[in-house]
């Protein structure tokens, strides 16, 4: 029989503040406390909060992965969010994934810092929840062959990435597959999933508005063993509000997948329970982001280049937490100058409103960090 | 085709400012659509070939006085008197009038011969004055044609907002429509991004074009960074306050090129890492097109209208010169941002066509052909 395995991004990152160039060798505060505070606040109460309820409430099985710096801004503010989360994981219904501490680029660059901040975000789930992880998600699904290896090396057993259009045009995404490394392989289902998450309301859309049963049929009508269905938790409340009726399509879907005998899997269930398809190699760097799936959203264009090789040359510093809070991809995504749709994208998120302006504050901070943390 | 006739002041090559360059380029593209009659004052005569029709009024016996500004009031009244006295009036559907130059002029035909009126505002007092004591009687003949015209078209959204604000002008008669660029003028191929340690300012240098503030970013950056060289180019009243506020690094660090023809102006975008437009009032803008189309990074202030229509330029109070030393800085010291924003604004830039902007006056001049 067919099962849904729902996987949700939690992240949320620790902004710079907009940082003058004076104030380099003064000031060692980097982030914008205030916005991040202001902006977390607004996403618990809209999205994470009242979405892990409805989790727990109407028994859904998922997946969920939380950054390192989204737990830690989380455990500071001593969010109720935790303690929800507790419970849902608790219940056996909700199953977490492991990922880098900071969401980061480290797997394409730096096989020794990917692995300390692997570790570091197993530590701290471990110490907060009392899980160890199995499933490992990358920032943003970034995978190919050679970090699927990495996380192999680190004990994972299942890895999820992107079905991208190359990809799913040989190998439908509705199976689980093994890497080359030997991991169990997760293929997004980017059609299904972006009817939830970009189109849900979309009032052009022509299959505007959608209702569970609807939705229901559509998965029943896929071939195949797993429908992976992986989005961003942001797209229950924050993304979509709650007066599109997300919540209310979230509480209904589980019965009306029962009507087909369609069931709810975590990734460990499916894992289980399925059988596994041949090997599959991916060489080609991929991930879900923009149109390209691919590096382009954090590395598309020569100014996100020269602050990405910049970073990289603050390794040796002693302050590595800092250094790592500052590797996290959102800092490279908000300097995007892309086009047309996935600009806009980009300027959604964008807390600078130019892509500029947030290369000066990124390159002057690490002007700082070189002059203070570099011996 | 129906006719219509244009109050303007000079065409190419005879000019002092913008006006020129926009007329020539405006009315060529809309002589496909429309006969069109320039006036233009026979000062120096207009030279080449025109796609629409040139006419010139007599006022040479004027000529003497024109560059002494004292009377330049009473040359563009005596201009005013003898555009009436000459304008013929026959099927003329529609008179456009180009700044308080001509605005005079167009109202009193407007009321003589009841042919609606249009009037664009390619800059006001309150901008030419760097918002520093204003002369009364030019502001008077400014709000003159803006209460009298049918429409009115503005350079810039923010343009717009001065005349309303200070002129009381009726925002629902106003559309804004963006200068062009001559784009394969200024186009010089693929940018090479290399450090050129060149900061340029061009522009006439009088307080409405903030070359002061350029000068104040230039000492501060020259504080963090030796050898590199601010051009200002372009002459004006303020040249010899700013000669002395560059002090040691006058002609060194600081260069002053005087006026600068068009093929040196090309050469100059092309040669500098950074071009910047700190203006106090500036309606539009052109050169800051003009640097973007040639790939050259631009820094202007928030008061610079064309930068509304901009993302790919960093924008400062005119008045901080701490933060646009920051910004030339960052300019500097990174090849990746200089080669970013150098060939998005590029892009940015080419959407500016004079096409689009006769399109758009072809559609204010419909409601009245």
């Amino acid at each position: 029989m067919k099962s849904v395995v729902f996987y949700f991004q939690m992240h949320q990152p620790r902004r710079i503040k907009e940082y003058r160039r004076s104030e380099v060798s003064h000031n060692h505060d980097y982030f914008w406390e205030e916005k991040n505070k202001e902006i977390l606040e607004r996403i618990i109460e809209k999205c994470y909060v009242p979405m892990t309820k409805v989790l727990i409430e109407n028994d859904i099985k998922s997946s969920i992965s939380i950054s390192g710096v989204l737990l830690e801004q989380l455990l500071d503010m001593n969010s109720s969010v935790i303690d929800l989360l507790k419970e849902y994981f608790k219940s056996g219904k909700g199953e977490i994934l492991g990922e880098t501490y900071y969401h980061s680029l480290s797997s394409i660059w730096d096989e020794e810092e990917f692995k300390r901040q692997v570790e570091k975000h197993i530590d701290t789930l471990s110490r907060t929840f009392g899980i160890i992880p199995s499933t490992f998600r990358n920032t943003e699904l970034i995978y190919n062959d050679k970090i699927s290896q990495m996380v192999k090396d680190l004990g994972f057993e299942t890895i999820i990435t992107e079905g991208t259009d190359e990809i799913i045009s040989k190998n439908s995404p509705n199976f689980i597959y093994k890497t080359i490394s030997g991991l169990n392989l997760f293929l997004r289902n980017y059609r299904l999933s972006d009817d939830i998450s970009f189109r849900f309301s979309n009032r052009s859309w022509n299959e505007y508005p959608l209702f569970a049963d609807k939705y229901a049929k559509w998965i029943f009508m896929t071939e195949g063993d797993v429908i992976n269905l992986f989005m961003d938790y942001e797209t229950f409340g924050e993304h979509n509000w709650k007066e599109t009726g997300i919540f209310d399509f979230m509480r209904a879907l589980p019965n009306e997948l029962k009507k087909y005998g369609i069931d709810l899997f975590t990734i460990n269930e499916a894992v289980k329970n399925k059988g596994k398809k041949y090997e599959l190699g991916i060489n080609k760097t991929i991930s879900w982001a923009d149109t390209e799936r691919d590096l382009s959203a954090w590395l598309g264009n020569e100014m996100q280049i020269e602050a990405f090789e910049m970073m990289k040359t603050l390794k040796n510093t002693k302050n590595k937490d800092l250094w790592g809070l500052l590797q996290t991809s959102d800092h490279f995504y908000y300097m995007s100058t892309k086009h047309f749709s996935d600009q806009e994208v980009h300027e959604y998120f964008n807390p600078y409103h130019s892509p500029y302006l947030a290369f000066i504050y990124y390159t002057n901070i690490l002007e700082d960090f070189y002059k203070t943390f570099l011996d | 085709m129906k006719s219509i006739s244009v109050l303007g002041w000079e065409l190419p090559p005879v000019f002092s400012g913008g006006l020129g360059i926009h007329t020539m380029n405006l009315y060529t593209k809309l002589s496909n659509f429309l006969n069109i009659n320039i006036y233009v004052p026979d000062i120096v005569l207009p030279s080449g070939y025109y796609p629409f029709k040139a006419i010139t009024v007599n006022l040479s016996k004027y000529y003497g006085s024109y560059y002494r500004s004292d009377d330049f009031f009473d040359l563009v009244q005596e201009y005013n008197e003898i555009l009436i006295e000459n304008f013929n009036p026959k099927d003329v559907k529609l008179i456009h009038a180009h700044d308080w130059i001509t605005f005079k002029a167009g109202v009193e035909l407007k009321n003589i011969y009841h042919i609606p009126l249009i009037i664009t505002v390619h800059s006001t007092e309150y901008d030419r004055s760097g918002n520093f004591n204003p002369q009364k009687r030019i502001m008077d003949i400014e709000k003159y044609g803006i209460e009298n015209a049918d429409k009115i078209i503005t350079v810039s959204n923010y343009t717009k907002e001065i005349i309303v604000r200070n002129y009381n002008a009726n925002k629902k008669k106003i559309k804004t429509i963006y200068n062009g660029v001559n784009s394969e003028l200024y186009d010089t191929g693929k940018k090479d991004y290399s450090l050129k340690k060149k900061v340029l300012y061009f522009g006439r240098l009088t307080s409405q074009k903030g070359p002061k503030f350029f000068l104040e970013a230039a000492l501060k950056v020259l504080n963090n960074m030796k050898d590199i060289k601010f051009v200002i180019a372009g002459e004006g009243e303020k040249m010899e306050e700013l000669k002395i506020l560059a002090g040691e690094y006058l002609e060194k660090n600081i260069i002053f090129t005087g006026f600068v023809k068009f093929h040196v102006a090309r050469q100059l975008y092309n040669d500098s890492d950074v071009f910047i437009l700190p203006a106090v009032s500036e309606p539009f803008g052109m050169t800051v097109l003009e640097s973007m189309v040639s790939g050259t990074p631009a820094i202007i202030s928030k008061t610079t209208g064309v930068g509304e229509a901009l993302k790919n330029v960093l924008k400062v109070d005119f008045w901080d010169s701490d933060l646009l030393s920051e910004y030339i800085i960052s300019i500097l010291n990174y090849k990746g941002l200089r080669k970013t924003i150098g060939e998005n604004g590029k892009i940015e830039s080419l959407k500016f066509t004079w096409e689009d902007a006769a399109l758009k006056t072809l559609i204010v001049y419909g409601d009245y052909l």
